[in-house]
Formats: C-alpha cells, structure tokens, sequence
C-alpha cells in the first residue's frame, strides 16, 4: 500500500502571473496552443445575471459538426486538402475514442494530421512514425504525425500515396469525428460533409446562480487549493467545515469570505481558441466597470482523449487525462494562469 | 683393403688417394725408403697379382663384380604426392567465399525482369494443388496451411501484411530466391528487394486461400525447412 503511494503519478502545475497591459506577456500564445477545448466554464462572484454582452459571446461559439464513421483517408481527398486544410483554420478530432485504447485522430489548425495507433493498427498501416514518449518498455503505442502542407505529402506525391493506400487499403481506420472550421461558416467543410452521416451542434450553455458561496482570497491564496476550491465549486461539491461529513472533506481555504452569490457559466463541446480569446476580451470589459468582487475565474478543460494537448504534444492518460487551464484576471488588468496537466503530457508552454 | 660401401662423396676423396696409390714416388724419398720406384704398368700388374693371392676365392660369389664399385643409395627422399582427401569433400565444392566470388547466387540485372517470373508462378501454382490434391474451395484450411508449411515457396506471390519496420509493409512479389533469414522479392516494377524474415508477416495466396506466415519462425532454409515440425501457438505478437 505504502509503495503505491510513494508512485503517485505526477501532475505538472505551471502558475504564470502577468499584466494584460504588460507587451510580452504570453497569455494569447498559451490560449492559442489548446486547440481543442471541451468545455469553458466562468465563474462571476457577486453576479445576479450576466450582462447581455457577455450572454451573446458566450452563445456565439462556433458550431461544430459530428461526423459518424468517418474514413479517416477522406481527410486526404485533395479537394479537402485544397479547400480547407492549406487555407488553415480545420480543427478536428475523432470522437468516443480512447487514447490507451482505440486508434485517435486529430487534425489541427496548421495543417497537421496527428494519428495516435496502437501496435496492431501501426504495423499493418506502413506509414513511418515514433513509438508513443509514455510508453518505456513495452512499445504499445506508436505516433503517426503528418504535417499536410509539407511538399512530401503533397497529393499526387509518393509520401502522399503511400499514406493513402496505407488508411484506405490495410488498415481501415474509421471513427466519429467532430470537425470544426474557425472563420465560421462550413462552406468548405460541406464537400466532405455531404458524403457521410453528419449532424450539426452548437456549444451547449448552461447557467446555475450559487449562494453563500465562502470563497478564499484569490490573490494570496496558494495555487492548488485554489485550483480544488474552484474545482469543487464547478463540480458542485458542497464544502462545509463539518468533520463528520462522510462524502466530502474540502473545505475552503483560510482565510475566507461569504459571497452572497455568485454565477457559474460552463459551455461544453470543440471550443476553438479564438473563440475563447473574444471571451477573454469580454470579461476584461465586463471587469473594467464597477464591481463588489474585482476578479473572474476562466477554466477552459482540454479532451481527455485527444491525441494532442498543448501544440504539437502528446497527450496520454495514465490516471486521468487531464489538460486544462485557469486564467484568474483582476480589475485592474492583473491576471493569474495556472496551466495544469496530468502524468502522460508534455509540458505546458 | 678398401671398403666397398662408399658414399659418393668418399668416392671423389678416394678417386684422389687411389691416384696417390699408383703415383710413382717422388724421388726425394727413394733413398729414404730405400724403395725404386717401378714403371706404372708394372705397378698395376703387381697390385693385380697381390690382390689375387691375398683374397680368399669362395666359388659361390663372382669376387670380380662384387669388387666393383656400385653405388648404393642409402637414403632416398620421395617426391611429397597431393593428399587425395582434399579432393573428396562434400559434392558441393564450393566453399563460401568462393561462392561469393563466383557470384552463382547472384541476379544480374538482364534478368532481373518480372515477366520473366511469370512461368515459375504458374509452376508454382500447379505445384501446389497438386500437393494439395486438387484445391477445392471444400478443402479445410488446417490441411492446406499444413501442406504448405513443408512446401517449397520459390515462385509463390508473396506480400508483406504487416511488419515492426513500416517500409516493408505493402510489398508485393514473386520469390526468387529464399536463404536462411531473407526473402528475395522481384515486385512488378522489376525491382529486386531483399526482405528480412524477421519481424515480418507474410501473405501467401493461392486459388483463394491466404496464408499469414509469420517470418520470425520460418528463419531456417528451405531445404531444412521441410523437416522441421512447427508448434501451434495462439497468437504470435510481432
């Protein structure tokens, strides 16, 4: 028992403290690099309602499609290739697959296609790749990453051919797929659309109002209690102080204030960087007028199953796949991001 | 008495004291010896005659021909023969270097051309359903696969299905030659390619029924192969 403890998986925590005033603070880079977020949510302290500038952009994330049993060598169709991949802008990523399962695949905004395979599915494929960073002895896992703008894959190309011929002729790799274009519109997505099974979905919003909410000081407090408090808070978890309580032992961290209410936002579904940076600039306009409480708290939760986490990482689960961001931004243009991830991840930028 | 043995070395030193024998002697010594000397054909008379008196005359031997000088060898050094075992190897002859040298097993380029294969495929083929007794879709797989673990792959159509290294797989073509951890491969567009056995799948089809067969446990040549018994195991990971 006690030598399963010693192990406990790592969790890397990275805390970055600028001023959104400051030239060379990060804070749009580090956003950018998520791209494929599953769920936003805010919490407003002292807020009844949210005002309606904010309720717009929180119901204006792009829609995204879901694509059932989508044969991953249509990614390849040169069509696709030309009208919506070069341009850039295609987020996409397989769906209800498991990443220490089942094959995944992401294509990501700079034209590049990442396939995460297990041993079967790698060997019979025959498209040069790396075995997985996370798996030490044995080589379970391999990583397939095609960059499509490059010349060697370019369609026609031998690279190109022998990748198409891999995914269409031994191994057939299909899987649901949610895809995502960011200028809006599907227009150049809808070739690929029309020939399969897709359904359309907007990002699904939903609102809770709390009350006697006791909150620790969010400037002094340390980052991981803050991080569990604020867990807690969107998971729902009640913190009383009481010692007898069998469910749940969090309590808030000293020292602490009562809120008399407070307003929990959370949109899930593919959220898209830039549609999370407008959300940033809304709330330092919300921050700029007069409040009780001088601070907001912004989570944004990667996929857990998602091939890629930060950039071109790679992402695994060993206990839990986590990857997800909390941006903390004060009234006077202060803000706190802590970037954390869980034991199979490569470091956050 | 001189002896008879000499050595032909000793002779040339006699010849000399022979010579000094019958020398007349020089006059100085005359008058110490107190001796005249005689003419030479006098010499050789009285040594004649001396000799005969001297010598014993047994009648069974020719004293005259045993007198004369022979000569016997007394030691002969034999001309070193080539060992005939050397000759009597293996019926092979050839060693490996000398195989390489030669470069029998070797394609050359000429005829390194798919279409000349082709005849050997349909050998092959005939080959094969003869061993199976007529392929019929009826037949149990367990047979053929049985069958064909034994048989000879020289001509078959082989393709790599999967393989730990991904530039093999996909390969397609007829085997041309098989050594002991390789197959030789010429594909359709008249390329040569030499294929590791290990780590490999191999796909052979004949008339409908696809063998996998896995590389890592046929690395023996095919000669032997046909003796050897192969374990059943369930799942072979690569």
């Amino acid at each position: 028992m006690s030598a399963d403890l010693d192990r406990t998986p790592r969790n890397l925590l990275l805390c970055d403290r600028s001023s959104l005033l400051d030239q060379k603070n990060r804070l749009s880079a580090q956003v950018q690099q998520l791209h494929f977020g599953y769920k936003v949510s805010v919490l407003l302290p002292e807020c009844s309602s949210a005002p309606s500038h904010l309720d717009s952009v929180l119901s204006s994330f792009s829609s995204f499609y879901l694509i059932r049993k989508l044969p991953i060598y249509e990614l390849l169709d040169s069509d696709f290739l030309q009208k919506a991949v070069y341009p850039g802008g295609v987020y996409g990523l397989s769906y209800k697959t498991r990443i220490d399962e089942d094959n995944c695949v992401a294509l990501m905004p700079n034209g590049r296609l990442c396939l995460s395979l297990d041993k079967d599915s790698f060997e019979v494929l025959g498209f040069e790749g790396k075995p997985s960073r996370f798996n030490h002895r044995s080589r379970s896992r391999f990583v397939v990453s095609v960059d499509l703008t490059d010349n060697n894959v370019a369609p026609g190309g031998r690279g190109y051919l022998r990748l198409v011929t891999g995914l269409k002729s031994r191994l057939h790799l299909q899987t649901d797929f949610l895809l995502s274009h960011h200028p809006g519109g599907g227009a150049c997505l809808q070739p690929l659309l029309s020939r399969y099974d897709w359904s359309e979905h907007t990002p699904e919003v939903s609102r809770c109002h709390l009350t006697h909410l006791s909150c620790p000081a969010p400037r002094s407090c340390d980052p991981h209690s803050l991080l569990d408090w604020l867990g807690a808070v969107d998971a729902g978890v009640s913190r009383e102080d009481s010692s007898s309580s069998f469910l749940s032992s969090l309590a808030c961290p000293d020292p602490k204030t009562t809120l008399g209410g407070a307003l929990r936002v959370s949109v899930c579904g593919l959220l898209l960087p830039p549609d999370v940076q407008r959300l940033i600039q809304e709330l330092r306009r919300y921050l700029e007028q007069p409040l009780l409480e001088s601070w907001v708290s912004l989570t944004v939760h990667g996929f857990m199953d998602s091939p890629v986490s930060w950039g071109d990482g790679e992402h695994g689960v060993l206990r839990g796949g986590e990857n997800f961001y909390n941006l903390l931004m004060f009234q006077d243009h202060t803000y706190q991001l802590h970037l954390a991830t869980g034991a199979h991840d490569t470091c956050p930028p | 008495m001189r002896e008879v043995f000499l050595s032909p070395w000793e002779r040339h030193g006699l010849m000399d004291a022979e010579v000094l024998v019958q020398a007349p002697v020089p006059h100085v010594l005359e008058k110490v010896l107190g001796v005249e000397p005689q003419a030479q054909s006098k010499a050789a008379a009285f040594t004649k005659a001396f000799l005969k008196n001297s010598i014993q005359h047994p009648a069974r031997h020719d004293l005259k021909s045993m007198l004369t000088r022979k000569a016997v060898i007394l030691g002969y050094i034999r001309p070193k023969k080539e060992k005939t075992k050397r000759n009597s190897k293996k019926a092979k002859g050839l060693n490996a270097r000398q195989k390489k040298a030669m470069k029998i097993f070797q394609l050359k380029p000429e005829h390194q051309r798919y279409e000349l294969f082709l005849p050997l495929q349909e050998l092959w083929r005939q080959y094969i359903i003869e061993l199976c007794s007529g392929l019929k879709p009826t037949s149990s797989p367990q047979f053929v696969q049985q069958k064909l673990l034994k048989a000879d792959l020289h001509g078959a159509i082989l393709t790599v299905v999967r393989s730990k290294c991904p530039s093999y797989v996909g390969t397609t073509g007829i085997l041309v030659q098989e050594f002991k951890h390789v197959f030789k491969i010429i594909t359709k567009e008249d390329k040569l390619k030499v294929i590791p056995k290990r780590n490999s799948v191999f796909a052979v089809e004949i008339n409908g029924f696809v063998s996998h067969i896995f590389g890592s446990k046929f690395e023996q040549r095919a000669s032997e192969r046909s003796a050897k018994k192969f374990k059943v195991r369930g799942t072979i990971d690569l």
